[in-house]
């Protein structure tokens, strides 16, 4: 009796286990984040004198920038995320080769991302307008000729097109080497031994690559992958920088538009608040997707 | 390896939390403390001057600590919101720009400083701007570090000014024509607007618009059509910089002669004009059938409610506002314009002087207004409404036309509270 | 022999290109980094003169004429290569300031006065005088300006240290829990931590920073740390469940077999396989709490972050983007740093580790 008991405590202490080593993240955020979040949830459901509406996201489907914005970032995700992706795996397996000077190798290619703000917000306006670092290094070497310039922000006519490669251009230099050290430190535990049988029985790189070392690599994938995904959808900051508000809209940057811009409108809560619960849908079906379709949740299950 | 870690790790919290705690006593055993939230003087020379020649005279004679913070207007406001709403006032003196000034005394996050104000018998505010720093008969902000808007230009676009013009009487019609030689001259644009949405191409065409008549913000009126017929004529030409879009201020473009010609605000335009007077001519902006149009800016001294040192506030503020001290710091930070009439008796005739006196002219002789933010929800949208004629007409060479102003007023008003 | 050599040969010449490949790479990566550090030491006259000069000159060489209102100083223009004038006065004092300030040059009002003898006595039209740059003249006014730069420098760090420690105890943990266990309704969990992500930042920060400021953590460094672990959190368990699974659970088991408890199979197996994945972590932590503002100047007064006193000297820093540049590059220096500490852990030279 003595002894079923006991075991059965065990068992059930075991099957709590989990939950208790999750429990403090769960209180964590029921405290400090929880609360807000409701507060947005309820403002977007209610008009400003506090009344049940769907009017708000009538408004924000509405919104003249509301397409335009959807429209651009997913340009920009579908773009910057799978040239980041093969960037940073590139980088990751290049270095995990352990050549000498590796690590020196991998700390340079870590500076982008360790740069503030205010530094590459500098870089980049110092550098794209047209009497800048970009168009005097190609006048040095002899690319542009004297009083020849590059408008690399747009000249006259504005190019949506153009200024979205830029974004993405910009945004993926600084944001591989963050995907680089995921992808690197899943990379440290493969082991080796399953490499080198690859190479034993005939494989080359590609195929070992592909048969091997990637879905081995695959929770550490999957992870860069997400999370990557998540702020890639959420990109603004490096867009206002360069652009100001408005000029090539994203979701986000419409949230904050109506948060900082213009926060004085009968509306500027309410479409903040719409925004925000429709770009948090947006973000969360992607994710999902993802998530199912690269096999996150059903590899789990089995495991 | 991971205990190396680990205690590095240690080490690192550790000391830091020491060094934290150390700070906290020095802290503590300082004098009083009055906190100035700043959204003036912002350029680094300038903080410097303000700390070094205006804050430390009253440091040392009041055995107090000024914390002088540069902090933009949207954030100082929602600083205060935090502030006033969860009982931690710790700011003592804010300085809003006039824009701005309503949401504050709506809030009711400042402090009612008539009384103070009829106290001081050595100094009379300038009237231009009373519509913001007062309501309902109430004084609230102290106004300090006025603007208008200058013209300046970079003297290599001196050889295309047309014949007999006067720089220190040229009408608008002359300045587009200047800008147009200027374009077909060199083959490419050198007038800089702020191309951004919500900077301040309102207040640039605000002048222009004042100068024919317009009131202010006017898209639609009479006069307003003149002005932008005015604009239309260097779109049309290519006058404006190709980068314009991405121009939120015009001061660095000026300095990297990306842009030769603008009529902006006549600090930075001081600012500019120091860094090679040689290279620069600075003129009063250009004149209308009515006069000198100018948008006139202003910034104001005031005192958050619940403020812990308000009598010491209080005589921070005298000593501010005091005549000499407004002259003393205009001068030292680029041009403003101390919007206190017994001032100008202590102006001199250095080269900062003359960036004052222009701009003392303009304010003066000149068709100015403020700007009447309180009267709309939200003054950036405002801006808006003119920035999208800007873009989607003037910079792209396409004619002005009536129902284009109609549909920009219509944006305009309905905004209006 | 001569395969020996041969082979030799066929290795230094792989790894010759091997090398030039990778400086290629890092130079092409780096290129817009110099170009902000090199605009960091240029004066501010030559940071606006188009086309940029490519690296900070170490002097600038004058000329002295005389001019309409005193004397015409001009000084060497790299770019347009010819003298051009800047002043055109009789005050020495404004000479001084101006060559100090613009042009970043060592220079006092004795040195001015005695060129301006030179010029007087030689009886030519003009003289030519040269200078050395003080090549940390904006990085001298940034820290002039910027006041408290040291203890607010100390306080990030300490923020940052603080931030780094909630999220990789809380989160780590999680992240074992997920990587470890089979248990109900935990891709929900899963999906929902990393929720906190999802939901834009910028729409709640403000409310955060009210229940923190009612919570008597104004001002207080540990509220930063608070609100920066929220998102913090979300990272380090997907990071860290990532990397666990990596981790063969049949090493923990051997390591019980062994006599180990669970506890310190995990502390002896599988924390030191795991540290990369928790550096990475770490990193993104540090970089996201270093660089922070929107929070840190409305939840600060007396306290600020090194984050917010950058913020302050540089928010008008138009016409003066070499300070600027000078400021991002201090502000980035200790970041620097510790991505140099770390990224040891984050790359392990020593390989797979085996028991």
């Amino acid at each position: 009796m003595v002894a079923t008991r006991s075991k059965s405590l065990r068992k059930m202490w075991g099957q709590a286990t989990p939950y208790l080593l999750i429990l403090p993240v769960v209180i964590y955020y029921a405290i400090f984040w929880v609360r807000p979040v409701i507060a947005v949830i309820i403002g977007s459901f209610t008009d400003a004198s506090g009344v049940f509406t769907l009017q708000n996201f009538v408004m924000v489907f509405s919104d003249e920038n509301f397409w335009p914005a959807l429209n651009n970032t997913a340009i920009i995700v579908l773009f910057s995320v799978t040239i980041e992706f093969i960037g940073a795996l590139f980088l990751a397996l290049l270095i995990n080769r352990k050549f000498f000077g590796s690590g020196i190798f991998l700390f340079l290619t870590l500076i982008p991302m360790a740069l503030p703000a205010v530094a590459t917000g500098a870089m980049w306006i110092t550098g794209l307008t047209a009497h800048g670092w970009i168009n005097s290094l190609l006048y040095y070497l002899g690319v542009l000729a004297e009083g020849e310039k590059i408008y690399w922000l747009g000249g006259i006519e504005p190019n949506p097109t153009k200024l979205l490669a830029l974004v993405i251009i910009i945004d993926a230099w600084q944001v591989i080497p963050s995907m680089m050290i995921i992808l690197l430190a899943g990379l440290q535990n493969l082991p080796k031994a399953a490499k080198e049988a690859g190479y034993v029985f005939g494989g080359n790189f590609m195929t070992v690559l592909r048969k091997i070392t990637m879905p081995m690599l695959r929770p550490t994938i999957q992870t860069a992958v997400i999370l990557r995904l998540i702020s890639a959808i959420q990109i603004w900051l490096i867009i206002v920088l360069l652009l100001g508000f408005g000029r090539i809209p994203v979701l986000v940057e419409r949230i904050v538009y109506y948060h900082e811009e213009v926060p004085g409108l009968n509306i500027s809560y309410q479409m903040a608040a719409g925004y925000t619960i429709v770009v948090s849908t947006i973000v969360s079906l992607t994710a999902l997707v993802y998530l199912r379709v690269s096999g996150a949740f059903k590899k789990e299950e089995t495991a | 390896m991971k205990k190396k870690f680990t205690v590095l790790f240690v080490v690192l919290v550790v000391a830091s939390m020491l060094l934290a705690a150390c700070q906290q006593e020095v802290v503590e055993e300082a004098p009083t403390t009055l906190v100035f939230s700043s959204r003036l003087f912002s350029p680094p020379a300038e903080q410097e001057f303000f700390i070094n020649e205006i804050a430390k005279p009253f440091e040392v004679e009041n055995n107090v600590v000024i914390n002088f913070q540069i902090i933009d207007d949207q954030t100082l406001l929602d600083r205060a919101d935090v502030q006033q709403n969860t009982d931690h006032v710790t700011t003592d003196i804010v300085v809003a720009h006039n824009s701005r000034m309503a949401e504050w005394i709506e809030n009711g996050w400042i402090e009612d400083l008539t009384d103070i104000v009829a106290g001081w018998k050595d100094r009379t505010f300038s009237e231009a701007f009373v519509e913001n720093t007062n309501k309902d008969g109430k004084q609230y902000f102290l106004p300090v570090g006025a603007d208008v808007y200058l013209l300046l230009a970079n003297n290599k676009a001196l050889p295309y000014l047309p014949d007999g013009v006067d720089l220190d009487t040229i009408t608008w019609e002359q300045y587009a024509a200047w800008a147009v030689a200027v374009a077909e001259g060199e083959g490419e644009g050198k007038v800089c607007i702020t191309g951004i949405p919500a900077k301040s191409w309102v207040y640039m065409f605000g002048g222009t618009a004042l100068s024919y008549g317009a009131g202010f913000p006017d898209a639609n009126s009479a006069g307003a059509l003149d002005a932008w017929r005015v604009w239309e004529s260097i779109g049309k030409a290519e006058g404006f910089v190709p980068t314009v879009l991405n121009i939120d201020s015009c001061v660095d473009p000026m300095m990297r002669e990306e842009s030769w010609l603008t009529v902006f605000h006549n600090a930075r335009a001081g600012q500019v004009y120091a860094s090679n007077e040689t290279q620069f001519t600075l003129a009063p902006a250009p004149t209308g059938p009515v006069g000198t149009g100018s948008i006139a800016g202003v910034s104001g001294y005031a005192i958050m409610k619940g403020s812990a040192n308000y009598d010491l506030a209080v005589k921070f503020l005298e000593y501010l506002t005091r005549p000499d001290i407004q002259v003393k710091l205009a001068k030292g930070t680029g041009g403003f314009i101390p919007p206190v009439k017994e001032a100008m008796d202590f102006l001199g005739d250095e080269a900062i002087d003359e960036v004052i006196n222009k701009a003392v002219l303009v304010l003066e002789n000149g068709v100015v207004s403020g700007v009447p933010a309180g009267n709309y929800q939200d003054w950036g949208a405002v801006k808006a409404c003119f920035d999208d004629v800007f873009a989607d007409t003037i910079l792209t060479g396409a004619d002005i036309t009536q129902a284009r102003l109609d549909e920009a007023q219509a944006c305009i008003d309905a905004l209006l509270k | 022999m001569n395969r020996k050599v041969n082979k030799k040969i066929i290795k230094a010449a792989k790894d010759t290109v091997f090398y030039l490949f990778l400086t290629t790479l890092i130079a092409g990566m780096l290129l817009p980094v110099y170009f902000i550090v090199s605009l960091s030491f240029l004066s501010t006259r030559e940071a606006y003169r188009y086309p940029l000069p490519l690296v900070p000159a170490l002097k600038t060489d004058f000329e002295l004429t005389y001019g309409e209102n005193g004397y015409i100083l001009s000084v060497w223009d790299r770019t347009d290569k010819e003298y051009q004038t800047v002043l055109d006065t009789n005050e020495v004092e404004k000479m001084e300031v101006y060559i100090k300030a613009r042009l970043g040059t060592k220079i006092t009002q004795e040195e001015i006065r005695a060129e301006i003898a030179r010029l007087e006595n030689s009886g030519q039209e003009s003289i030519f005088f040269t200078k050395p740059r003080s090549l940390l003249y904006n990085y001298d006014t940034f820290f002039k300006v910027t006041r408290d730069a040291v203890p607010a420098l100390i306080r990030s760090i300490e923020i940052a240290a603080l931030t780094i420690l909630i999220s990789l105890s809380i989160g780590g943990l999680a992240g074992y829990a997920f990587a470890r266990y089979i248990f109900k309704g935990k891709d929900a969990l899963r999906f929902s931590v990393l929720f906190v992500r999802m939901f834009p930042g910028v729409a709640i920060a403000l409310p955060m920073v009210f229940i923190l400021a009612k919570a008597n953590l104004y001002d207080e460094p540990l509220g930063l740390s608070l609100i920066y672990s929220v998102g913090a959190i979300g990272l380090t368990i997907w990071i860290t469940a990532s990397i666990f699974m990596g981790i063969p659970k049949s090493l923990e088991e051997a390591a019980q077999v062994f006599g180990g408890s669970k506890l310190q199979a995990f502390m002896r197996v599988t924390l030191p396989l795991a540290l990369p994945g928790l550096a990475a972590s770490a990193m993104y932590t540090f970089l996201g709490a270093w660089n922070e503002t929107v929070a840190a100047i409305i939840l600060t007064q007396f306290k600020p972050t090194f984050s917010v006193v950058v913020y302050q000297t540089l928010l008008g820093a138009q016409g003066n983007v070499n300070l600027a540049a000078a400021g991002g590059i201090a502000m980035a220096l200790p970041a620097l740093i510790f991505t140099f500490f770390l990224r040891r852990y984050i790359n392990q030279m020593w390989g797979g580790v085996t028991v």
